[in-house]
């Protein structure tokens, strides 16, 4: 009980010393002069701090179990956030070595990117938990850029993929895109749950053949492979309207993005949590066996799985084109790996049955600020990608750690 | 089923008759017979209209064949043209290193050859006298968007936005390696230096001929390097400009207001560019000029066929240069 408390104390007066420190800051850094060495800093730190002392002070009500775990030894607490205190160190070092890095515009984009990124992830996870995986995911952010980007050109623009389609309204070829990889997602969840072929091998077949029809319907005449452009105002706005911007001086707005993730996650919390579908997605992954056994119909619920998650890839899709106001066919590349990658950091299994949305957006939000801080120290392509690798090969050893110590 | 084989034969057999006699209906003109390495590709499809523009207004037979990017179909292709009786071949190779078959082929019928678009190694076209090239030389367009960037700076003292006599620019580079994304960084920063500007590289990354990899690159270096520093931004092709006036766009930058712009720049003069250039968000590309170069390899291939002396047309006893267009904002055809 004492370790408790003690720990309960610390972050309370913590958070308090952060929070002080940051009003002090942040009143004093205009005449100091540190407006541009410290940037938003002391904004950070009163965030910082409320969360922190809030946390301490309401983490009161704790059980007998849950105190047992918050004494556990200082060793392990640092081998099972390894990777978060990782990320806190190298945000330090970043914001030392290039102190623009502290201002509120730069989070903000951190959440904006994190966001599509998020929603990959999100749809991905439900093949993690059936112990499978998607590598298809990637092609139909492409498929689903292409399509809705196609139909979505200004009436004046030089070199239309349609040059007699008429002004459709927006949502007409959002609907169009999404149900393309929906039909997508359906082959997958077929291959998977009919034939009981392995995830990896169904998933990369229909691959191969998404990047091969998106390829062809990029090609068609008059577009020959050209990159789509000249993107309506209206759809663009879709991923980058701003909300809120300008309502202080330099405020840069919330990307709307980030509400768009922000919804998809609590939907996505709900299934998982509250709907028979998300208990049979747990049961499918924990023991399939088993989950026959308790009459589960595997084959719809693999169906669904799979036709739910290439939803939400045509949803990152289209919000790639429109946030990027153009598409390609290489749109998507590789985003399933990210996504994948992000999930296991996040703490799913591969071997199926465990995962957190919660968990999730924080594998997300790691991936993404890391990524981002060392692109902004200018850090080399390839080091970026050694790094990556390094980080999921230890988040993996030190999830297996973890399981095998229970 | 002999049958089918049967009627098969005929078919064949009456198909090469016409085209016989179609051939020898042409035989008193100059003949041309042209390998396009794929005709779905946007470029070489302008570059076969102006070759077949071209042609008819020197009264020349151009037929054309489509390789669809197979070597072998290609060699095979060129045999038939032979076999017709063209007088000259104009080549699209589908692989510049294997030219050499080609150049064997057309050497041992003695018919000249212009190469176009892809440049045969000077070790393979040097076998053959009769084997020329037309083309743009893939540092012309490096050097000219960095003109571009230098005629701005000097007509525009503003946009040395720290007042230090320098050019601090930002570089998004093609695919690591590629012959372009070289050529083109490294012509484009010395055509910079060669105008008086002396260039210093604050931030550059490679994106891959990516819009989307630009505009994140683009966006960390907005954050990082701050807007107000940075005063050009030099793209290997306009996909990649393009992205970076995305990132721009979305930092509220190359809307229209003056004091928030910063000129980009590309290569390719796709029509997603000369549309941002029109709106005022990219300042220029540079333009392959395809018209140009398709006239210029006919004209030359139909002096070939009538025996004419060209090496007043050529440099090298074998090269047509063809530039690149710039093409910068307000000064669009």
């Amino acid at each position: 009980m004492a370790e408790k408390s003690r720990s309960k104390r610390l972050m309370t007066i913590g958070g308090l010393i952060f929070l002080a420190l940051g009003i002090i800051l942040y009143f004093a850094k205009e005449p100091m002069g540190l407006n541009r060495k410290i940037y938003d800093l002391p904004i950070f730190l009163i965030i910082i701090g409320v969360c922190s002392a809030l946390k301490g002070y309401m983490s009161k009500d704790k059980t007998e179990e849950e105190a047992a775990l918050a004494g556990k030894t200082f060793a392990e607490f640092l081998t099972n956030n390894a990777i978060l205190l990782a990320m806190l160190v190298l945000v330090v070092v970043i914001c030392i070595l290039q102190p623009r890095f502290m201002q509120i515009r730069v989070a903000l984009d951190i959440l904006t990117q994190s966001s599509t990124k998020l929603i990959m992830a999100l749809g991905i996870c439900f093949t993690l938990l059936i112990a499978g995986t998607d590598l298809s995911a990637g092609r139909m952010v492409g498929l689903a850029a292409v399509i809705s980007a196609s139909m979505m050109q200004t009436a004046t623009y030089a070199n239309r993929f349609f040059p007699d389609l008429p002004q459709v309204a927006v949502w007409m070829p959002i609907i169009i895109a999404i149900i393309a990889c929906m039909v997508f997602g359906a082959l997958n969840g077929f291959l998977v749950a009919k034939y009981d072929m392995h995830p990896f091998i169904a998933t990369l077949a229909v691959q191969v053949i998404i990047y091969g029809a998106c390829s062809l319907y990029f090609d068609m005449p008059p577009n020959n492979s050209q990159p789509i452009g000249g993107i309506r105002p209206d759809f663009a706005q879709l991923g980058q309207m701003r909300l809120f911007s300008g309502i202080y001086r330099g405020f840069p707005g919330i990307s709307i993005l980030i509400p768009i993730a922000v919804v998809i996650c609590v939907i996505i919390w709900f299934i998982l949590n509250k709907t028979v579908f998300g208990k049979n997605v747990y049961a499918i992954g924990g023991n399939r066996e088993a989950a026959v056994v308790a009459g589960i119909n595997v084959f719809r619920n693999i169906m669904g799985i799979f036709i739910l998650a290439s939803c939400l890839y045509g949803i990152a899709g289209v919000l790639e084109a429109a946030r990027t106001a153009g598409a390609t066919n290489n749109y998507g590349n590789g985003y399933e790996l990210d996504a994948i990658a992000a999930c296991v950091v996040g703490g799913v299994s591969l071997n199926g049955g465990i995962g957190k949305v919660g968990g999730i957006i924080m594998g997300v939000l790691i991936f993404t600020i890391i990524q981002y801080g060392l692109q902004f120290i200018n850090v080399s392509p390839m080091w970026q990608q050694v790094i990556k690798g390094v980080i999921i090969a230890v988040a993996v050893a030190i999830d297996l750690t973890k399981y095998r110590r229970k | 089923m002999e049958e089918v084989i049967f009627l098969r034969k005929v078919f064949v057999t009456a198909l090469i008759l016409v085209l016989a006699f179609a051939s020898c209906s042409f035989a008193d003109g100059v003949k041309i017979g042209s390998c396009i390495y794929r005709f779905s590709d946007a470029f070489m499809l302008r570059f076969r209209n102006a070759m077949s523009s071209e042609s008819t207004k020197e009264g020349a037979e151009l037929v054309l064949a489509d390789s669809q990017n197979d070597q072998a179909t290609q060699d095979s292709q060129v045999d038939e043209f032979i076999a017709n009786g063209v007088n000259v071949l104009i080549i699209n190779p589908v692989d510049r290193m294997k030219s050499q078959s080609i150049i064997d082929k057309a050497k041992s019928a003695d018919i000249p050859v212009v190469f176009i678009n892809r440049e045969p190694p000077a070790s393979i076209l040097s076998t053959y006298s009769k084997a020329y090239y037309v083309g743009a030389k893939a540092e012309e367009s490096g050097i000219e968007a960095g003109e571009i960037i230098a005629a701005y700076f000097k007509s525009h003292p503003e946009a040395d936005k720290n007042k230090d006599g320098k050019l601090q620019f930002v570089m998004l580079r093609g695919e690591n390696g590629h012959q372009d994304m070289i050529l083109r960084s490294r012509y484009s920063v010395e055509a910079i230096s060669k105008a008086g500007i002396p260039p210093v590289e604050i931030a550059g990354a490679i994106a891959n001929w990516d819009k989307l990899q630009a505009m994140n690159i683009m966006n960390a270096f907005i954050m990082s390097i701050g807007p107000e520093n940075i005063e050009a931004v030099i793209a290997n092709n306009d996909e990649m400009a393009l992205g970076a006036v995305e990132a721009l766009k979305a930092n509220d930058y190359n809307k229209g207001s003056a004091e928030m712009y910063i000129p980009v720049v590309g290569v390719d003069a796709n029509a997603s560019a000369l549309d941002a250039m029109d709106r005022g968000e990219m300042l220029g590309t540079v333009l392959n000029d395809a018209d140009g170069q398709g006239a210029a390899a006919v004209k030359l291939a139909v002096m070939l066929a009538k025996g004419q002396d060209v090496s007043k047309e050529v440099t090298d006893g074998k090269y047509i240069w063809i530039p690149y267009q710039k093409i910068a904002r307000g000064e669009k055809k």
